[in-house]
């Protein structure tokens, strides 16, 4: 049984209501359904928000690291450059906890270092909504230990059969709640109910892991010579979708874009992904990941070692959305096991 | 170390937010003196109108841009000092490096940095220090050389450099300087030349007449990808070992803050722990040489 210090009680009717008061002050980002399938959108009447079960194809990093983003604003005649910071206030509802835990890891990303003011401008000014998911057969965060979050977000929601069970995350969660709607005090049959909820999600996942995750870093350094990566490397189309559903991929490439005056321009960024072509080539022409096998060895490693030994935390958080869009059905989890499989082997 | 509160607290990121600034805006250089100094090169001299410019040690590199053409990394080429300008020597080889060799004196270039690592000038003291140049490594190889050439305390230097033909070479002209100030200079080419009376070859032709004191010497090598194991063999041959061998590799860069991704090797970001490396760092980075 959970703490039930933890958790407040709202009903449809008041979550409704908090929805169509966010709306009000914000820009509200929440799961709709489209062509059949939840995707991230904005929402322009709280009838529209659809909490979905199963992941987005697409992750929510847009919001907070967008496709195209401007960088700079420049005037070539008259020689300036100026630099641009976009972010208003919003909210981002419907969040799962494997998308919450990678926007943890996307914060330590823009401010370690030197601190990138543009995301961290727009995260400052975004609540993080979660809700609760059920797995599809290619989810597999039980396994990468992101199947629940404690922080992260401003306010969680359980939806239960009538009404919603919300925790608290933040002081910034908290004055929203008691701003926009009421909340009650949960009862322990509403309790007992996302338990039972709890247990069958649990029970349903499909895909996992043959190894714990604090494993995987020194799994993935005795696989660097692996068959795997030219076993996938000759099927891949380098098209560098699994880059651009992952909620945690964040390369990115740099572009001038010139107004028809020939004078004002701005300089923007747009997403780029390791598994492209050209990602590692440089103007004379040597290209460091020439093959594909060298590429997707890449962006696994970058996912289970080369980040966490960088930031203490594995990049993976277990969507498996690479999976879900791979057009030729390379599995993030599959070639995992098969390099656990093969570590074994090697003892 | 976690830059933002505990969220528990709320306003995660707010703390730091106060003034930072875009890592992305760049300030403007003017260019005081461009020189082609071959049929791909030409030499700018600069004065950056931010003095944190002229705050860079031999190694690092700028994110230089032209608004409309984008930003490339460009290696220093000027040891720092007391000089209020810095040189840079820009190969063309696309459409930014193109745009900015029709600039000429007068012109703006805008400029990022200085980025990246450098090499440790304390610890090559009292050393003998061979530099092995190829092709355009000579750019950030001469801020090196011109900073120690003109310090006393370090060995016997000696400088191999090697480049396809007799036009393709740079500076030349200052090599005479080097000499006069202790540095031996021995140049190759590719292939025979009609006007080349020098030694014909590449750079690893050269390593293994140059007499060696063991343990006491540095290298530092600096060139094309293809270079770096041939040469890095030559000198073991000379028992000239990884922790006394200095790199600086090349890599696409679009961020130089850590941040872009393009630069990686393996888990390594070359504009935050390189491009200088010693070459016993890159043990653990197979994709580095």
């Amino acid at each position: 049984m959970k703490n039930i210090e933890q958790f407040r009680y709202v009903t449809g009717v008041g979550f409704d209501k908090l929805v169509s008061r966010l709306i009000e002050d914000y820009t509200v980002y929440g799961t709709i359904k489209k062509d059949g399938f939840p995707a991230f959108s904005k929402i322009s009447d709280a009838g529209e928000l659809e909490l979905a079960q199963t992941p987005t194809h697409l992750s929510a990093k847009e919001f907070l690291f967008p496709q195209r983003e401007t960088l700079l604003k420049f005037d070539i005649r008259n020689n300036i450059h100026e630099a641009v910071i976009e972010a208003k206030e919003q909210v981002i509802v419907g969040l799962h906890p494997c998308d919450i835990r990678a926007i943890a890891l996307m914060d330590r990303v823009f401010s370690e270092g030197r601190p990138d003011a543009n995301y961290l401008a727009r995260r400052n000014k975004t609540v993080i909504i979660g809700s609760d998911c059920m797995p599809d057969n290619y989810c597999f965060c039980k396994s990468m230990g992101t199947m629940t979050v404690e922080e992260g977000f401003d306010l969680f929601l359980h939806k239960i059969k009538k009404g919603y069970l919300v925790r608290v995350g933040t002081k910034k969660g908290e004055r929203l709640l008691s701003k926009y709607t009421v909340t009650l005090k949960p009862t322990a049959g509403r309790l007992r109910e996302l338990d039972e909820f709890n247990k069958i999600r649990e029970a349903s996942f499909t895909a996992k892991l043959d190894a714990s995750p604090e494993e995987l870093p020194s799994i993935y350094a005795g696989a660097y010579e692996s068959p795997v990566w030219d076993k996938i490397g000759a099927i891949c189309t380098g098209c560098g979708s699994c880059n651009n559903v992952c909620p945690t991929c964040y390369c990115f490439d740099v572009k001038d874009e010139v107004e028809p005056n020939l004078s004002e321009g701005k300089r923007v960024r747009v997403w780029d992904g390791c598994t492209l072509e050209d990602f590692a080539k440089v103007a004379g022409g040597h290209n460091f990941r020439k093959t594909r096998a060298e590429r997707l060895r890449h962006r696994f490693n970058r996912k289970f070692r080369y980040l966490s030994d960088r930031f203490g935390e594995l990049f993976c958080v277990g969507c498996g959305r690479c999976s879900r869009t791979c057009l030729v059905k390379i599995n993030i989890a599959e070639v995992t096991n098969e390099i656990i499989r093969e570590s074994h082997r090697r003892r | 170390m976690k830059l933002y509160g505990n969220p528990i607290e709320g306003d995660r990121i707010e703390p730091i937010l106060e003034n930072i600034e875009s890592p992305y805006l760049p300030t403007p250089g003017i260019i005081e003196r461009a020189l082609r100094v071959t049929e791909k090169e030409k030499f700018f001299t600069v004065t950056p109108l931010s003095p944190r410019l002229l705050d860079y040690r031999p190694g690092q590199f700028f994110m230089v841009g032209l608004p409309g053409y984008g930003e490339a990394p460009i290696s220093v080429t000027s040891a720092p000092g007391s000089a209020k300008t810095l040189d840079l020597c820009i190969r063309a080889v696309g459409n930014l490096t193109d745009a900015v060799h029709r600039l000429g004196k007068g012109d703006w270039l805008w400029i990022r940095g200085p980025f990246g690592t450098s090499f440790p000038l304390h610890e090559m003291k009292g050393k003998d220090i061979i530099f092995v140049a190829g092709g355009i490594g000579i750019v950030p190889m001469r801020s090196l050389i011109k900073a120690v050439v003109r310090e006393h305390g370090f060995g016997k230097k000696t400088l191999i450099y090697g480049s396809k033909s007799p036009e393709e070479m740079l500076f030349t002209e200052e090599m005479e300087d080097w000499r006069a100030r202790g540095c031996d200079v021995q140049l190759t080419i590719d292939k025979p030349h009609p006007e080349w009376g020098g030694n014909v070859g590449v750079v690893t032709t050269l390593i293994p007449k140059l007499k060696v004191r063991e343990g006491k010497t540095i290298a530092v090598i600096i060139g094309p990808p293809v270079m770096y194991k041939f040469v890095i063999l030559s000198l073991k041959g000379k028992l000239i070992g990884p922790e006394h061998i200095f790199v600086s590799l090349e890599r696409r860069m679009r961020c130089g803050v850590g941040k872009c991704g393009h630069c990686q090797i393996n888990g390594c970001y070359v504009c935050q722990e390189g491009p200088v490396f010693k070459l016993s760092e890159l043990k653990d980075l197979p994709e580095a040489i």
